[in-house]
């Protein structure tokens, strides 16, 4: 299965999206489209928010879920929004700079 | 281009069920990981009440053996005391250590952490130390450290030793050592998880955050002292 590239393999730079197409009637749009922030994320990260939200946002219940501390726990999510912030840093750059 | 879409929209509907991002996390319980991290599984209430309940039996072997933990770092055979002495002496060590570390924690910690997992981890992190208490248990190492405070204040020996006392010391001795060092161990990971910090500051603030514990507890161990010879 292929995993969604996110960054250049040639520069590292935050990819975007150039062609949406629909499965159904082939339908192709071409443009240039940031990805979600979401998606920007690693599938790691990417994994531990969905786990997150079935988890009702209880860090202690999916402590308890994974057998892992609730520090271990609270520190992957820290980590998860220290990689959040510079990538929502580098979209509002974005758009003053549009602006 | 169309193939790519595809196969990258499969993905993604599949993302919870084909990955699993807590894969490397788990593997680590294979792993000598539960001896010298146990607080990537455990924290909190539970190593609260595991810490405390090792530090009181670390208390009445030491008892046994008149072995005090003297310092957040000391193991020390002495005189003899009531067995809630050796129990003082061992939540001494433990909060004194907790306690900077903590506020060292609110400090340097960019993250919110609380403060039960500071003091459980602190507490559980102290058990190697049973393990030394343990290893002090055997007369031999008495009859070997009064041989050599005899012969250090110059006055006939108190009882003779023979060369199995010396290698039961011997052994104790590397027993400490290394329980010494795996405590240290302990006590840096339980600080590094418990307060989320990681690399130089983490070193950094642990250092000087046990050397202030141990001059703390060196001088709360003075009080400590002071007060149960007062006593009557």
């Amino acid at each position: 299965m292929k995993v969604l590239p996110t960054t250049c393999p040639s520069c590292s730079s935050q990819l975007n999206v150039k062609s949406l197409v629909c499965e159904r009637c082939q339908t192709e749009i071409q443009g240039q489209y940031e990805l979600p922030l979401l998606s920007r994320l690693s599938l790691d990260d990417q994994g531990f928010i969905i786990e997150f939200i079935k988890a009702s946002g209880s860090l202690k219940e999916m402590a308890h879920l994974l057998g892992l501390s609730y520090p271990t726990v609270r520190n992957r999510l820290d980590e998860i929004i220290e990689h959040i912030k510079p990538a929502e840093k580098s979209k509002k750059d974005g758009k003053e700079k549009k602006l | 281009m169309t193939e790519t879409t595809t196969n990258t929209k499969g993905a993604n509907s599949n993302l919870s069920h084909r990955f699993d991002p807590f894969d490397k996390l788990r593997a680590g319980k294979l792993t000598i990981e539960w001896l010298f991290n146990p607080f990537r599984f455990i924290a909190g209430v539970k190593t609260l009440l595991i810490g405390l309940t090792i530090i009181l039996i670390s208390a009445f072997v030491g008892s046994l053996s008149n072995t005090h933990f003297d310092g957040v770092l000391d193991l020390h055979t002495g005189a003899a005391a009531p067995m809630w002495f050796f129990l003082v002496e061992g939540l001494i060590d433990w909060i004194c250590l907790a306690v900077p570390l903590f506020l060292f924690g609110l400090i340097v910690s960019r993250s919110a952490f609380r403060t039960i997992d500071v003091l459980g981890t602190q507490a559980l992190a102290r058990w190697p130390y049973l393990i030394a208490a343990l290893a002090m248990l055997p007369n031999a190492n008495q009859r070997v450290l009064a041989y050599l405070m005899s012969k250090l204040i110059q006055t006939a020996p108190a009882a003779a030793i023979n060369p199995a006392d010396v290698l039961v010391f011997g052994s104790a001795m590397i027993v400490v050592l290394l329980m010494t060092i795996w405590m240290v161990a302990l006590m840096y990971r339980a600080y590094a998880v418990s307060c989320n910090i990681k690399g130089a500051r983490a070193v950094a603030t642990f250092i000087v955050g046990l050397i202030a514990a141990e001059a703390i507890s060196k001088f709360a161990m003075f009080l400590l002292v002071r007060a149960f010879l007062v006593s009557p």
